[in-house]
């Protein structure tokens, strides 16, 4: 498992290293200048030009990037152009916020998708196996900005249960974690349903059942176990991509998290913060793969002994 | 793995822990679209809020009436200007204290001065000192001060000019002309504004946090030299959606709502009867206008110049797309600036403008482009296609361009776009800010209206010089005329009021001369 892991860990640097170099040679062919940008409609050219010049914009493509790597590679990822602030503070300050969200729609999609997937799967063809899958396909399709606006609406202004936006405690985390957990739990309930269907078919249930346990017993104890094994290696993905910046519901809930600087990077043409975010990214989706593949294995014998002979 | 997601999760739970935003006794609660990114008013060119409350300069522009000002002293008591017109003395208030308790000497605005001139700086801002002698050596790195900057004692700061500017104390009441202490900005670094820790100015209000993209919150300046603010503390939050905006404005979590950021609200709030009492509004010293390229054909002709500005319905615009809320302007300078007169109104006339064109050889009617950013705000692709429409009536066939912004800039620099929409606020209450940037040499070209007339650039670099207030207003009105009636160099649109809605205890409050939403926010009150 471990040299699994470490060969994982190992084959994942080319993909880092050319993931910077794609992201640089692409900001730079997209046109854009970040001291233009920062100065909006009161920049002068001269003074544009000389600000670019002292911050070595100007130098050729490839100094930038092999002093970019040589940084990066002693753990310094630059200091963000319009926000002026090293970029690995900017990341690392954000990104509790960002874990917190990420935590709280997970725990939400999970306490919503996998009772539902299970309901739905055992209530096959009923109408509440129809409510229930209306109910998440709802969530997937539903804009966030919408919903948001939605929840925002009822429980904050006509309500007055919870707050509208900002992030200063656990309230202010009620809304936008059930907006993401909810557009998240659709993908969820209907893979348990699929998949749990799919094991109810087995033998091995027929088997339990056979046995005389009851039905509670079968699906809890013997058909769940295996249904899930899917479910988890998307769970695992899942929450990558939610660490790496839930960008629409940071921006309306004013949550200061890692997609909110993304996003600002982006439109300012901020190389150096777009950089250390992307790679930031990067690490997060490869290690939130690497955990769904460990996880796989601790849950399937198979699947372990797979890893063993690969090792 | 489990050390450091313990860790992780314990800074996620500690982040949890930061001061709350509920309404606390005499606190004002703002809010803006985006984070200033810094309280050094000499590394931004567009969020001056910081800069404004927590620093002062030598002069300062005070609101007198809506959208009007006056320029009064600051940390400066009193001044003089040599006959000539070069040559500055400023002498310093008594006594002034910075937020660490350090005493404001003449050498601390020496410093302030040659620091936003220090290549090393890297300053976004060097536009408002580069009239001062030996300012562009300093930005050269030619030299290692400024010739022009002198303390001549503790109190008294002399700044010698290269050439005389009209403007220049307007210049200094700008925000990036706020004074910074030596020994403390020198220790701070870059990192200089960008914390509480980092930040230290003589102003009403002193920093106290700043979370990146979340909000900062200011307190009272309990030393102030003209007298403690009116609220005790003063948060400043970040907010990006302006449907989020108005549910915390309308659930009382915010004091102030700027229309600026949710202008699709104006007829929601004027229309309301829990509203319409308690909106605030200024005319705002700004000027919507078009561009035109006369280095592009047809627009080398004045006749279909002329033509272009009878064309387009500018009423209709304002009254649509701006729910009226705002008066046409016909000069370069809007109403609020200084030297301000009304000019001659422009006719909307489509039949005229068809007969010019065919004057000028095109009785059938002239294709055209009009070029915009694809990242310009709706406000302008909603502005262009309905003037399409309006011009389509006199015989111009438009054909809207939109480029990336990054291209636009650079066509522009170079004098090559196609006719454009765009609006200009004061930066300093004088016209040399309108003219100089549009119709000057320089600004001709970078800003692709090709107007190149010796006699106007003569104009505009003589008035730049000029001492006598009334003959130089006769100037810069005199080529109003010249630049608009008769060379048809440009349209002006309208200018816009600036309308906020404030919470029932909110006191005092004042739309500042400008019309900007970044202001000092000294003497609002809270109940």
């Amino acid at each position: 498992m471990l040299m699994f892991a470490l060969r994982r860990i190992l084959v994942s640097i080319p993909v880092l290293i050319g993931i910077t170099l794609i992201l640089f040679i692409m900001l730079n062919v997209v046109p854009g200048d970040p001291i233009a940008l920062m100065m909006k409609e009161h920049g002068s050219p001269e003074v544009i030009e000389r600000v670019r010049a002292q911050m070595h914009l100007d130098d050729p493509l490839i100094t930038r990037y092999l002093r970019f790597l040589w940084d990066a590679l002693h753990g310094d990822l630059g200091t963000s152009i319009k926000l002026n602030r090293p970029v690995t503070d900017l990341i690392l300050k954000a990104f509790p916020n960002t874990l917190m969200l990420a935590v709280c729609a997970a725990l939400v999609s999970w306490l919503i998708g996998i009772p539902i997937g299970i309901l739905s799967a055992v209530r096959r063809d009923t109408f509440l196996d129809r409510f229930c899958m209306g109910f998440s396909l709802l969530g997937v399709s539903m804009p966030i900005f919408w919903s948001a606006l939605l929840l925002q609406y009822v429980f904050a202004m006509k309500l007055k249960l919870l707050p509208v936006s900002g992030f200063y405690g656990w309230r202010y985390m009620v809304l936008p974690a059930l907006v993401l957990g909810w557009s998240s739990a659709g993908v969820i309930s209907r893979l348990t349903r699929s998949s749990l269907l799919e094991v109810m078919r087995l033998d091995y249930i027929r088997t339990a059942r056979a046995k005389g346990l009851g039905e509670a017993g079968v699906i809890t104890r013997h058909a769940l176990k295996n249904a899930l094994i899917p479910v988890v290696t998307i769970m695992a993905i899942q929450v990558a991509g939610l660490l790496s910046g839930a960008v629409i519901t940071e921006a309306i809930f004013s949550i200061p998290g890692v997609g909110r600087i993304t996003v600002n990077a982006i439109s300012s043409r901020d190389m150096p913060l777009l950089q250390g975010a992307v790679l930031f990214a990067t690490v997060l989706v490869i290690l939130g793969n690497l955990v769904a593949d460990i996880l796989y294995s601790v849950l399937d014998p198979r699947i372990r002994a797979q890893m063993k002979k690969e090792a | 793995m489990n050390q450091k997601m313990k860790l992780l999760i314990a800074s996620a739970l500690t982040s949890l822990a930061m001061l709350s935003p509920a309404v606390a006794e005499n606190m004002l609660r703002v809010s803006y679209s985006e984070d200033p990114k810094t309280a050094d008013g000499q590394m931004t060119t567009d969020s001056y809020t910081l800069p404004l409350n927590i620093f002062d300069r030598l002069v300062e522009s005070e609101t007198t009436a809506p959208g009007e000002s006056a320029l009064v002293p600051g940390l400066a008591e009193k001044w003089e200007v040599s006959e000539d017109g070069l040559t500055y003395t400023f002498h310093l208030r008594q006594g002034v204290k910075f937020h660490d308790g350090a005493v404001l000497t003449a050498d601390d605005v020496v410093y302030t001065f040659d620091r936003m001139l220090n290549p090393a700086t890297k300053a976004l801002n060097t536009d408002i000192l580069t009239f001062i002698a030996g300012a562009q050596d300093r930005l050269d790195g030619k030299a290692d001060s400024v010739s022009g900057l002198k303390a001549l004692d503790d109190q008294t700061v002399q700044i010698t000019l290269a050439q005389p500017y009209a403007a220049f104390l307007a210049l200094l009441a700008a925000p990036g002309a706020s004074i910074y202490n030596r020994a403390f900005t020198e220790a701070a670094g870059d990192q200089f504004g960008l914390t509480p820790e980092t930040t230290n100015g003589t102003g009403p209000f002193i920093l106290r946090d700043y979370t990146l993209n979340d909000s900062q919150m200011l307190e009272a300046n309990e030393d102030y030299w003209r007298g403690r603010a009116k609220v005790d503390r003063l948060l400043i939050r970040v907010v990006t959606d302006a449907e989020t905006l108005r549910m915390l404005f309308e659930s009382d979590e915010i004091d102030v709502f700027d229309l600026d950021y949710a202008p699709t609200q104006t007829p929601y709030f004027y229309g309301s009867d829990q509203w319409k009492d308690l909106i605030r509004s200024g005319p705002r010293v700004g000027i919507y206008y078009y561009n035109i390229n006369q280095a592009k054909k047809p627009f080398d002709d004045p006749r279909v110049r002329k033509a272009f500005q009878m064309a387009i319905d500018r009423q209709t615009i304002l009254d649509k797309n701006f729910y009226g809320k705002g008066a046409l302007e016909n000069g370069v300078m809007p109403r609020g600036l200084t030297c301000y007169a009304e000019a001659a109104p422009i006719e909307y006339n489509p039949a005229k403008a068809k007969e010019l064109l065919a004057e000028a050889g095109y009785p059938d009617g002239v294709e055209i482009k009009l070029q915009q950013a694809a990242n310009w705000s709706p406000r302008w692709s909603d502005m262009n296609q309905i003037i399409q429409a309006q011009i389509a009536e006199a015989g111009f066939k438009a054909q809207i361009v939109t480029t990336d912004e990054a291209a636009f800039m650079a066509a522009r620099k170079v004098g090559e776009t196609d006719n454009y929409t765009q609006v200009w606020s004061a930066d300093f209450n004088d016209p040399d800010n309108f003219f100089y940037t549009f119709f000057s040499e320089s600004g001709s070209k970078s800003r692709a209206y090709n107007n190149n007339d010796p006699e106007v650039f003569a104009d505009i670099e003589r008035a730049r010089g000029m001492t006598d207030q009334a003959e130089r207003c006769k100037l810069y009105q005199d080529l109003t005329t010249r630049i608009v009636d008769q060379d048809a160099a440009w349209v002006p649109l309208f200018s816009l009021d600036h309308s906020y809605v404030v919470q029932p205890r909110v006191k005092n409050f004042v739309v500042p001369w400008n019309g900007w939403s970044d202001m000092n926010y000294y003497n609002v009150e809270v109940e």
